[in-house]
């Protein structure tokens, strides 16, 4: 019995079914509870104006033809669900979480938003503004969150490069935010992801719910992505000392990135050791490296994301992990093969959470690839020591990212830690 | 009834022939409240009970109302109305707070019926 199950599952993870030109996928593992996404390509780089998406994104759940705001909300109370959206550089996600057997109100309420969504003036300016506000505010508050964003935009420019906050000083109108829905709600850009539900059953509430809809079949745009890097530091008091060193590369996601990124970060298997990273060791008390490694569906960051509380200790550990990354091209033998192995054990347990599962399937429905964990596994266990070195040099030839927020005046410069 | 008041105007405007009749009283009894007189539209005199209304307002519609008033403060200090060309023409006597008054109430009566509400398991 546990062996039919298993093998259940093995075959059973999502299937991506295209219904009627928009893709469906579902996996049901027997949770107690389901959630079904919307994932909309209308992240930030399809955006035609920096903060756009971050405003649409705060739409969400708001004023539809079947529903006020209130009765959104009070509606999916009386059913015990949890709503939510989130925005990425590709996608923004309308999610909702509920008890198995509500499905079909969920899928009604978010799909009643993509296809009648009524974008009020009064609820832009009481609700959405405020909270597009608040977000930026505490985003810019946040080295790390900072960092982040300014490598992008060194890294990618546009597209890839816009920012997923509305910066103060973006007008961005009502009219802005209705132009962008009407263009990105449209049936080619929209995928439905579900858990902890059927996939047959989620095919036909979708079908059901987006069939009288007059939305469109026009697709966003956005030019495909080129890695420039660059150097950029910018003032910032009251948080860590942060410096981001990055590396970045077009195309589609290489597997040795994952090694790279699982050999270099310091964070421990076991609980109180400094575990084996060439970093962990090596960087002095109260500093932290972060291995980041971000895959877009046509690029990919990844990168090094220094912190501590002194200029001086940070830039020692900058040093450290600037060394680490140059000779992690020579990575072989035994090394190479535990951080693959750690690197496919984070892969897969991504899979256990929903998030996980949800930020897997995203990259892979639009792409029509092959969405089971095997396909990824393999491709790692694939990468042998040549083709790592292979990777590695090529993408730490190209110029790096280099961003410094704090104090600029004793952060190191990128070449005073050995890039 | 509601903050608005009572209302025979959809019943009367429903019925063709009622409308017939009723229209041009309607019509001489605006022109005869004498706020045209003053550059005032009918909106404007509504009770300020809504704040919330007003605050829907377009930037614009907002500005134009205050102009408005001080037009018509100004009238009232003198005395007199305005001349006559500068009155408010009959076409332009739009109901442009009405609609905003109207959806105010609507959600009003949608929280309250939320949240009196007793729910029944089918």
């Amino acid at each position: 019995m546990l062996a039919r199950r298993a093998s259940a599952f093995a075959r059973s993870f999502a299937t991506v079914v295209d219904s009627a030109g928009v893709k469906v996928a579902a996996v049901d593992n027997g949770q107690p509870t389901a959630a079904v996404t919307f994932l909309v390509k209308a992240g930030s780089r399809y955006e035609p104006k920096p903060g756009v998406a971050h405003a649409l994104k705060n739409f969400a759940f708001k004023s539809t033809a079947k529903r006020s705001t209130l009765g959104t909300v009070r509606e999916s109370e009386l059913y015990g669900g949890v709503l939510s959206a989130s925005l990425s550089r590709e996608y923004l996600a309308l999610t909702s979480e509920f008890l198995r057997g509500d499905e079909p109100f969920f899928v009604d309420l978010m799909s009643s938003f993509l296809t009648s969504g009524k974008f009020l003036r009064h609820e832009f300016q009481e609700y959405v503004i405020p909270v597009v506000e608040a977000e930026s505010t505490a985003a810019s508050q946040d080295p790390a969150t900072r960092a982040l964003e300014l490598a992008h935009s060194l890294a990618f420019r546009s597209g890839l490069g816009s920012s997923l906050f509305a910066s103060p000083h973006s007008h961005v109108s009502l009219d802005d935010v209705k132009e962008f829905a009407a263009r990105a709600f449209s049936k080619g850009n929209i995928a439905v992801l579900g858990t902890g539900i059927d996939s047959t059953a989620l095919t036909q509430l979708v079908e059901k719910a987006l069939a009288g809809a007059s939305i469109g079949s026009s697709a966003v745009e956005s030019k495909p992505s080129t890695y420039f890097g660059g150097e950029t530091r910018v003032e910032s008091h009251g948080g860590p000392e942060t410096l981001f060193i990055g590396f970045g590369a077009a195309g589609p996601a290489d597997p040795a990135l994952a090694i790279l990124s699982a050999h270099l970060s310091p964070q421990s298997s076991v609980k109180w050791s400094q575990g084996l990273s060439p970093i962990s060791g090596a960087i002095p008390q109260g500093t932290s490296v972060q291995s980041v490694l971000m895959p877009y569906s046509d690029a990919t960051l990844f990168g090094l994301l220094v912190q501590g509380p002194s200029a001086e200790g940070v830039k020692e550990a900058a040093k450290v992990a600037t060394k680490a990354l140059k000779e992690s091209t020579g990575l072989k033998g035994d090394a190479l093969k535990m951080a693959a192995a750690k690197a496919k054990f984070a892969a897969a347990s991504s899979l256990d959470g929903r998030d996980g599962i949800f930020s897997t399937l995203s990259t892979k429905v639009f792409a029509n690839s092959e969405p089971s964990i095997e396909a990824t596994l393999a491709s790692i266990d694939k990468v042998d020591a040549a083709a790592f070195s292979k990777s590695v040099a090529a993408i730490t030839k190209a110029k790096p990212t280099f961003v410094a927020v704090g104090s600029v005046q004793t952060l190191p410069f990128a070449d005073e830690v050995g890039l | 009834m509601n903050a608005l008041g009572p209302s025979l105007a959809p019943y009367i405007r429903s019925s063709r022939t009622l409308k017939k009749y009723v229209a041009p009283i309607a019509h001489w009894y605006a022109d005869l409240m004498g706020y045209r007189k003053m550059g005032l539209k009918y909106d404007d005199l509504q009770v300020e009970e809504n704040p919330e209304a007003l605050g829907r307002l377009t930037p614009r519609e907002t500005y134009d109302r205050a102009y408005r008033f001080k037009v018509a403060s100004d009238c009232d200090l003198h005395h007199h109305p305005l001349p006559k060309e500068q009155w408010t023409k009959p076409e332009d006597d739009k109901r442009y707070l009405l609609p905003h008054i109207a959806n105010v109430l609507k959600e009003e009566e949608e929280r309250a019926t939320w949240d009196t509400m007793t729910v029944q398991r089918k």
